[in-house]
């Protein structure tokens, strides 16, 4: 973990260089097994008043599977840390869909979590990625395939285990209780701009997007005299691809898309500019309209992406 | 020159047992050309014959033969493809000659394509040398050979020659025999001129070039010449004969082998088999019958790229120009999108065509299942001629079926029998008969040589039963058919429906009772190449209105990318890019997204 002192150093540096809002959310990471009450009470007194647990699953035999090296005792304590500290704005992620992971198996670390009362839940499906030790022991028949319908099923017990305790699901793989929702992400997803510092950062700003190295050495060799490095990769997003993605992020949210806001910033009637895409998923049961609003339906938001190549440009 | 001194002969062999380069020490040995001139295998002038050890198109070559007698000859050899599927053009090439050199292999003794040549001559009255080739290799076994041609084709020993065409040994001897044994052309310069085509080509400057036999009469340069089979008339632009390069000549006369050019556009004008006389005072009989080339084997072929359509019908047109027995129409596909329905002599016409409109135009095709052509006749009384299963009537307008038959001869080693006898049965053979043609050397495991007689249906010979053949007996096997005529059949179309619609490349023609098996074996194939849709899919296997197999691809339920913060966005853009990719090139089948290699898969399913 980032030691106390360097919390302290990136808050102080930030709020002599910008002005911070009194109510602003200043989150951070954490995994379960790393961080103790003295810790957390420290980074509470710095300023920081929301903490992401990266805690995955609540079983033990699942956590191995995944790589983890906490075990769902030490989960269990990180959340309870945490509250004793005084973190009244915990967001807990677990993982979804994992190979052999049956429904019941879901319901459990679910079930758990929701007693732990966390004002926030981000559930991830697992992707597999090529050339990963799950990847491979998939390959090699250690382990059984992916089974995209179980993971289906996972999502849909989520949804209604969460609705049912008062989460609203405010985007396709997060859930939070009333004004918990997580400010710094919905910026992405009504993609806003956002400044990024440090290696590895991202930016969205006039009309760019930005990433810097993720050499720490390049990083630092990178600065000339007051100037930040310039960043290794920089994407012009024209109007017309703006618009795409506006779309697309927007659909994410469990509100949709306001049809009015998007007005207001293109100067487009959605109904009018993309009438086949939306006529089409609609007619499929993928898209719905109201109150002013286009968004995923239920059915549209495990299968997302169907719906939002439709909206790509060219 | 004096028609007691011409010898008209061809060389008659199975693959590889040596006939072209046998023909080119002829070539070297009466002087015709040096060695150095010689490119190997001087009569195989396609890059395909010369690889595949074929010759497709057959040629003659004037030689010029010193004999011991003192006297000069005027031998003319004419080249006779290698083929089964080409078996119309041997029988051309047969006519034009008066006897033959049968060449077999002193390591492999009589194979099926010997037998079937041999047969051919012999119904055409040729004096026909057997020789042994390739008595320098070690693994020649002469003396099993020599046996073997007497016991199963009934030559006497002396009159058996054994050489080397790669070395030349023993070649003289043959020239010497050639000269004694095959009779001097019949025929009178002085009736009215009758010539047989047995070959043609295309040439950019002269037109036509037809080869032919002049039986009797002469021809000279601006004679005109009428087609007795097909009416065409032509004018003698050139008349000339090879040596091997075309060499123009005052006059062909009785006994004579050569060419004519004729102006015309295309070989479709001038086919082989047409007997050529004289617009005015000219032949009232033709030599033989003559039937236009008909195709046996029927496939469509596709560019796999929509926009080589029209590359593609350009080089079947130039291929077209060539080979007359090659047939096309223009044919559509909802998946393949536009291509032609093609008809060939047999497989592996369809293999040459293909291989030279990929090596010699450079174009990537897709070629959908070989199938035959049937002769239906409708409860009404009304024939057709069905070369694609999407033309067939429906199963009640049908008062019968006929399909071709063919008579296959297979030779092999008599411990694959059974494993033989398996495959032929499986392929709906009849047996026929059993031959035992002799030992191998010093008795080998693999038994006496047997010759096994069946007859089938061409229908069961053209997907995957060469290949069987070919690993059930390790490649020991040989094969040779003949067409034996249309035969009463029970068959019927088997139809594939995908979400309700039916896909006509999809259909076979099939027996009743492999429907259920087969539309099974479809559907599951289907099944697992289709991806998941938005909706259920069903997968049917129908004759007529009846079901015979059916699988559901279950609507796709999930295709989501879980994250997707600030710094994925760009990556996850790209991830759904490649998707709206994907689909740009997916096939539709009505409402269903098929990927084209899926289409393929089953097409492929023998």
């Amino acid at each position: 973990m980032l030691l106390v002192k360097y919390v302290g150093d990136l808050i102080s540096t930030i709020s002599s260089l910008f002005t911070v809002d009194e109510a602003a959310e200043i989150t951070i990471e954490a995994n379960p097994g790393t961080i103790n009450r003295a810790y957390l009470t420290a980074i509470r007194e710095l300023g920081v008043n929301r903490l992401s647990l990266g805690v995955q699953s609540l079983n033990d035999r699942e956590l191995a599977l995944l790589g983890r090296i906490h075990t769902a005792a030490e989960a269990r304590d990180a959340v309870q840390h945490a509250r004793g500290s005084g973190v009244d704005n915990i967001s807990i992620d677990l993982i979804y869909g994992l190979p052999g992971q049956t429904l019941s198996d879901w319901q459990q670390t679910l079930d758990e979590a929701i007693t732990m009362r966390p004002e926030h839940l981000s559930l991830y499906s697992l992707t597999l990625e090529a050339e990963t030790p799950m990847w491979r022991a998939i390959k090699a028949g250690y382990l059984p395939e992916l089974d995209p319908d179980m993971s289906a099923d996972h999502y849909e017990l989520a949804e209604d285990l969460l609705a049912a305790q008062g989460y609203s699901h405010y985007e396709i793989s997060n859930w939070a209780m009333a004004g918990r929702e997580c400010r710094h992400n919905l910026t992405y997803w009504r993609n806003m701009p956002y400044l990024g510092v440090g290696i590895a950062a991202h930016s969205c700003l006039g009309g760019h997007r930005l990433a810097n190295t993720k050499s720490l050495d390049k990083y630092v060799d990178g600065f000339s005299g007051e100037a930040l490095p310039v960043p290794e990769l920089d994407e012009e997003i024209n109007p017309e691809l703006e618009l795409a993605e506006t779309v697309i992020l927007g659909l994410r949210l469990g509100e949709g898309i306001d049809l009015d806001g998007i007005h207001r910033r293109f100067g487009i009637d959605i109904l009018v500019h993309y009438r086949p895409q939306v006529e089409e998923m609609v007619d499929a049961g993928l898209l719905e309209q109201a109150d002013g609003h286009v968004k995923l339906t239920r059915h549209g938001r495990l299968l997302s992406n169907e719906v939002f190549w439709r909206f790509l440009p060219g | 020159m004096e028609q007691a001194l011409t010898r008209n002969f061809c060389i008659i062999a199975h693959i590889d047992h040596g006939k072209s380069t046998l023909a080119d020490r002829l070539i070297e040995l009466t002087g015709t050309m040096r060695r150095d001139e010689i490119s190997e295998q001087m009569m195989d002038s396609m890059d395909l014959e010369r690889e595949r050890g074929i010759t497709i198109k057959a040629k003659a070559i004037r030689l010029h033969y010193k004999a011991d007698n003192g006297q000069t000859y005027r031998l003319n050899l004419v080249d006779t493809p290698g083929h089964v599927d080409f078996s119309y053009e041997v029988s051309r090439t047969l006519v034009a000659c008066d006897g033959a050199v049968l060449v077999i292999d002193a390591t492999q003794g009589i194979q099926a394509q010997t037998l079937a040549n041999t047969y051919l001559a012999m119904e055409h009255n040729l004096e026909v040398i057997p020789v042994i080739n390739k008595i320098d290799l070690p693994g020649s076994e002469p003396e099993r050979v020599l046996a073997e041609i007497g016991s199963v084709l009934g030559y006497k020993e002396q009159d058996i020659l054994l050489l080397s065409a790669k070395t030349g040994q023993g070649v003289p001897t043959l020239l010497e025999e050639i000269v004694r044994r095959i009779p001097p052309p019949k025929g009178d310069a002085q009736r009215p001129l009758r010539a047989l085509i047995f070959d043609s080509r295309y040439d950019a400057y002269k037109g036509v070039i037809a080869y032919l036999r002049v039986v009797d009469g002469r021809i000279s340069k601006e004679d005109g010449l009428r087609l007795m089979g097909q009416g065409t008339e032509i004018e003698v632009l050139e008349v000339g004969y090879f040596a091997p390069e075309p060499c123009p000549a005052p006059e062909l006369t009785a006994g004579d082998v050569g060419y004519i050019a004729t102006g015309l556009k295309s070989v479709e004008e001038c086919h082989v088999g047409d007997t050529v006389t004289s617009i005015h005072g000219g032949a009232t009989e033709p030599l033989i019958g003559y039937h236009p080339p008909k195709p046996m084997v029927f496939a469509g072929i596709y560019p796999t790229q929509a926009e080589d359509f029209n590359e593609l019908r350009e080089a079947i047109e130039k291929l077209n120009l060539n080979d007359a027995s090659l047939s096309y129409e223009p044919e559509s596909s909802p998946i393949l999108g536009y291509g032609f329905r093609c008809g060939f002599l047999g497989l592996l016409h369809l293999d040459i065509v293909r291989e030279r409109l990929e090596r010699e135009f450079y174009l990537s095709l897709v070629v959908t299942v070989p199938g035959v052509s049937f002769i239906i006749t409708k409860t009404s009384g009304q024939q057709l001629t069905v070369t694609n299963p999407n033309q067939f009537p429906e199963p009640t307008e049908i008062e019968k079926i006929e399909e071709p038959w063919v008579k296959i001869s297979v030779i092999t080693p008599s411990s694959f029998i059974g494993a033989l006898m398996e495959l032929l049965m499986q392929s709906d053979g009849a047996y026929k008969q059993t031959e035992y043609l002799g030992q191998y050397q010093a008795g080998g495991k693999l038994g006496q040589r047997v010759r096994l007689e069946y007859e089938m249906p061409l229908r069961c010979m053209l997907t995957t039963f060469y290949d069987q053949m070919k690993s059930r007996s390790r490649g020991y096997a040989s094969l040779d058919y003949e067409l034996i005529g249309f035969r009463e059949a029970e068959l019927i179309k088997l139809d594939v429906l995908v979400n309700d619609l039916p896909v006509d490349a999809f259909s076979r023609i099939i027996t009743p009772e492999k429907a259920h098996e087969v539309g099974k074996a479809m559907v599951a194939k289907l099944k697992e190449v289709i991806p998941r849709q938005l909706f259920k899919v069903p997968i049917q296997a129908a004759v007529g209105s009846r079901i015979v197999a059916r699988a559901d691809i279950a609507a796709k339920r999930k295709d989501v990318l879980a994250k997707c913060y600030g710094g994925d966005i760009t990556r996850k853009r790209k991830l759904l890019e490649k998707q709206k990719e994907g689909k740009k090139k997916m096939k539709f089948i009505g409402r269903v997204e098929v990927p084209k290699e899926a289409f393929l898969d089953v097409l492929k399913l023998g």
